[in-house]
C-alpha cells in the first residue's frame, strides 16, 4: 500500500511526541508501537534530522540511532510544540470509531472484547471531541449466523471436525459432509474456509447456508494449507475451468457485478456479453432461468438446452394445474 | 518526492506549533528550506495553500489572524490541536488494534494507523504480544469502488456531488446530482444515500453502479439533512427482505431448502408435492423462476403471471 506524504507527516509528527517521552527507546520496540517495520521507523529517523523551526543550525531536531537505540539530543530546545499528540482528525476518528462499531456487533465476539471495544469506543468519542461528528456518515454492518457461528468458532479453537448440512444454491441440494475447519472470515457474509473430507479438497462455506451443524468428537486434521489470499476475491476460477458466455440486456447487468468473469463487453443495445469460467456450468442453469429475458446463455449450448427444458417442464405444470 | 514533501509538511507543523504568535508567509518563507527554493512568488502561494489543507487533513487546526498594522498571520494554537487526555487500558488498546484491521481500503486504512499512532504517542499501552484475533474471525470491510473517496469525502465535508449513474435495468448511465448523506456496507456492498435534486427526493445508489468519475460542486446542501440516515432498511426493501403479502405454492418435495427455511408453514400435498407459504415482497418471482420445474406458484395471479412470463422468455430462448 502506497503511504501519502500526509501519512507520512502524521507518522512522524507522532513519533517526535512519543520519543520526546522515551529517551533511549529501543528501535524494535518503537516500530512495534507504531505498527511498522523496523526499516520503516529508520526512514523516518533518517528524514527527522532535516525537519525543525528553521532550517538553521541548532532549530532542527537533533534525532539519532544506533540502530537500537534511539536518542533526541534536544529535545528540550526544539519541537516544543510537540509534547502532546495532535488532535484526532475527521477521518481518523471515522476510521476507527466505525471500524470499533462494526465490529462490536459482530455475534461471534467473545464478551470481554466486546466490552474492552465499547469501553474503548466511548472514550474515543470523548476525545475525539467535533471530530467524532462525521463518523456517523458511515456505517459498516457484518452479517454473521449467530448459531452455526458459535459451534464453528469453538471447532477450530478446539481443534475439532464438524459434520454439516450445506445447501448448495448451484445444484438445489443439500449435501452432508465432515470439515475440518481452517478459518472464519467476514466479508459481506460469514464464511469458514475448510478441508473438506467428502472431497478432500479446500473448501468456502458461507455460514447462513449451514442447514445444520454439529461439533464432533474427532480432532480436525486439514492438510497444511496457505490460507487463500482474500485480497483477490472469493470466487477465484481455474484457467482450466470451462468457459461460459452469457448474452444480457440492460436489465441483466447485474450479472457483471454478482459474477466474478473475465470479460464484460458492451453490446449495442446497452446490454453485456459476459465471458466467465466455472468448474461447474450446471449450476449456472438457475442464473439464466433467473435471467427471463433480461438474458440469454449462449455457450455451451448444453447449458442453453438445459435452461430451456427446464423452462418448458415448469410450463407445463403450470398448463396442468390450471 | 513523496520524502520532500512529508519532510516540507513536517517543518511547516513544527513552525506552526512550536510558535507562540502567528506566523507571516514570509516569516515562513524563510524558515523552510523547501520554501526558499521555490523561486516564483505564484508557485510558493499554490504550494503553501495546498500544505496547509494537507495538515488539516491530519488533523490540524490552523487559524489566520489579521495584526493591527494588517499583516496576515498563521497559528496553530496548542489548546485547539492537543488530543485531550485518553487514558486506555491494555485490553481496550489490544481491541482498537484489532477492529483497526478490518479496513481494505487505503484512505481508512491510513487513517487508522495514524490515529493508533497519536494514541500511542498518547500513552496508549503495548502489549506483550500481538493481540491473536477475535478466536477466529476475520472481519473485513471490502476496499470498495473508486467512487468510495471522494464520495466518503463529500460526505464528511457536506459538499453536493454529480456522477452517471446506470440503474440497475437502465441501458445508459444517466447524469445526477446529490447531496450526499451517508455511506453503508452491507453485505459486502457499498451503497450510498443521499438528496437527488433533479428528483427532489431520498434516493439509494449502489457505488458499483456508478460509471467514470464523482465531481465534487460547489455551494451548499439544499435538503435538511435527517439525524437518521437509513441506508440498509432501504435497500433491504429492494433484496425483498420486508415481504408485503404472503405467496402460496408448490414446491417438489426436497427441493428448495432455502424456501423452506423462510416459509411459515409447509404442509405435504403428495408424495411429489409439499404446499407453502411464504413472504412476498420485492424479487420473489425472479428468484422462484429459478427452481424452474420445482416449483408452482399458485397466489397471488400477478406473482404467478411474474414467473411464468419468466419462464416463456427462457423457453424461447
Amino acid at each position: 500500500m502506497a503511504m501519502t506524504a500526509i501519512d507520512r507527516t502524521r507518522r512522524m509528527l507522532s513519533l517526535v511526541t512519543y520519543l520526546r517521552e522515551r529517551p533511549g527507546a529501543r528501535v524494535d520496540e518503537v516500530a512495534r508501537a507504531f505498527g511498522i517495520s523496523s526499516d520503516e521507523l529508520i526512514s523516518d529517523l533518517n528524514v527527522l534530522p532535516m525537519c525543525g523551526t528553521s532550517f538553521r543550525g541548532g532549530d532542527l531536531l537533533d534525532i539519532d540511532t544506533d540502530g537500537e537505540h534511539i536518542w533526541w539530543h534536544n529535545a528540550d530546545a526544539v519541537g516544543s510544540g510537540t509534547g502532546q499528540p495532535l488532535r484526532l482528525a475527521a477521518d481518523e476518528a471515522t476510521a476507527l470509531l466505525v471500524a470499533a462499531r462494526a465490529v462490536a456487533t459482530l455475534p461471534g465476539l467473545r464478551d470481554g472484547d466486546r466490552d474492552a471495544l465499547l469501553r474503548a469506543t466511548a472514550k474515543l468519542e470523548t476525545a475525539a471531541g467535533e471530530s467524532a461528528g462525521a463518523s456517523s456518515r458511515l456505517s459498516v454492518t457484518f452479517e454473521a449466523e449467530g448459531g452455526v457461528f458459535a459451534d464453528v468458532d469453538r471447532a477450530i479453537t478446539e481443534r475439532r471436525r464438524l459434520r454439516i448440512r450445506y445447501y448448495s444454491p448451484g445444484r438445489d441440494e443439500l449435501t452432508d459432509r465432515e470439515i475440518d475447519p481452517i478459518r472464519l472470515f467476514a466479508v459481506g457474509h460469514t464464511y469458514v474456509e475448510a478441508w473438506c473430507r467428502r472431497t478432500e479438497a479446500r473448501r468456502t462455506f458461507r455460514l447462513d447456508r449451514v442447514a445444520r451443524i454439529e461439533l464432533l468428537d474427532v480432532p480436525a486434521d486439514p492438510p497444511p494449507v496457505e490460507p487463500r489470499d482474500l485480497s483477490e476475491g472469493l470466487v477465484q476460477p481455474a484457467p482450466s475451468d470451462p468457459e461460459v458466455v452469457i448474452e444480457v440486456g440492460p436489465g441483466g447487468r447485474w450479472v457483471a457485478e454478482y459474477y466474478p468473469h473475465d470479460a464484460a463487453d458492451e453490446l449495442p443495445d446497452g446490454g453485456l456479453r459476459v465471458t466467465l469460467r466455472t468448474p461447474d456450468p450446471a449450476t449456472l442453469r438457475r442464473l439464466a432461468l433467473r435471467l427471463g429475458g433480461d438474458g440469454r446463455i449462449v455457450s455451451p449450448p448444453e447449458l442453453a438446452d438445459s435452461a430451456r427444458d427446464a423452462a418448458r417442464a415448469a410450463l407445463e405444470l403450470y398448463g396442468e394445474v390450471a | 518526492m513523496a520524502i520532500a514533501k512529508a519532510e516540507r509538511l513536517m517543518n511547516l507543523a513544527l513552525c506552526l506549533l512550536g510558535s507562540g504568535r502567528p506566523l507571516s508567509k514570509r516569516d515562513l518563507r524563510t524558515s523552510i528550506e523547501a520554501y526558499l527554493e521555490v523561486t516564483s512568488e505564484d508557485a510558493f502561494n499554490r504550494m503553501f495553500e495546498r500544505d496547509k489543507d494537507d495538515l488539516r487533513e491530519l488533523g490540524m487546526v490552523i487559524e489566520t489572524v489579521e495584526s493591527v498594522e494588517g499583516d496576515i498571520g498563521y497559528v496553530a494554537r496548542r489548546d485547539r490541536n492537543q488530543l485531550p487526555p485518553v487514558t486506555l487500558d491494555a485490553e481496550e488498546a489490544a481491541a482498537l488494534v484489532l477492529a483497526a484491521r478490518v479496513w481494505q481500503q487505503a484512505r481508512l486504512a491510513g487513517a487508522a494507523s495514524g490515529a493508533l499512532q497519536k494514541l500511542r504517542a498518547a500513552g496508549m499501552p503495548l502489549a506483550e504480544e500481538e493481540p491473536e484475533g477475535y478466536g477466529a474471525l476475520e472481519p473485513r470491510v471490502p476496499a470498495g469502488e473508486a467512487a468510495f473517496e471522494p464520495l466518503m469525502i463529500a460526505c464528511r465535508d457536506r459538499r453536493p456531488v454529480t456522477f452517471a449513474y446506470r440503474k440497475s435495468n437502465a441501458a445508459k448511465p444517466e447524469s445526477r446530482q446529490v447531496e450526499p448523506w451517508a455511506l453503508e456496507c452491507w453485505r459486502g456492498h457499498w451503497y450510498l444515500a443521499g438528496f437527488d435534486r433533479d428528483r427532489g427526493a431520498v434516493r439509494v445508489f449502489r457505488l458499483s453502479r456508478i460509471v467514470g468519475r464523482v465531481k465534487s460542486r460547489l455551494g451548499t446542501f439544499t435538503a435538511e439533512v435527517p439525524g437518521q440516515v437509513a441506508v440498509r432498511e432501504s435497500v433491504a426493501r429492494w433484496a425483498g427482505e420486508h415481504a408485503t403479502a404472503q405467496a402460496r405454492i408448490r414446491l417438489r418435495v426436497g427441493a428448495g431448502y432455502p424456501l423452506r427455511a423462510r416459509a411459515t408453514e409447509a404442509t405435504p400435498l403428495n408424495e411429489e408435492w409439499d404446499e407453502l407459504e411464504i413472504p412476498y415482497g420485492h424479487g420473489l418471482g425472479a428468484w422462484l423462476a429459478e427452481f424452474g420445474p420445482d416449483v408452482i406458484v399458485l397466489e397471488p395471479a400477478e406473482l404467478r403471471a411474474d414467473v411464468v412470463d419468466r419462464l416463456r422468455a427462457v423457453a424461447k430462448g
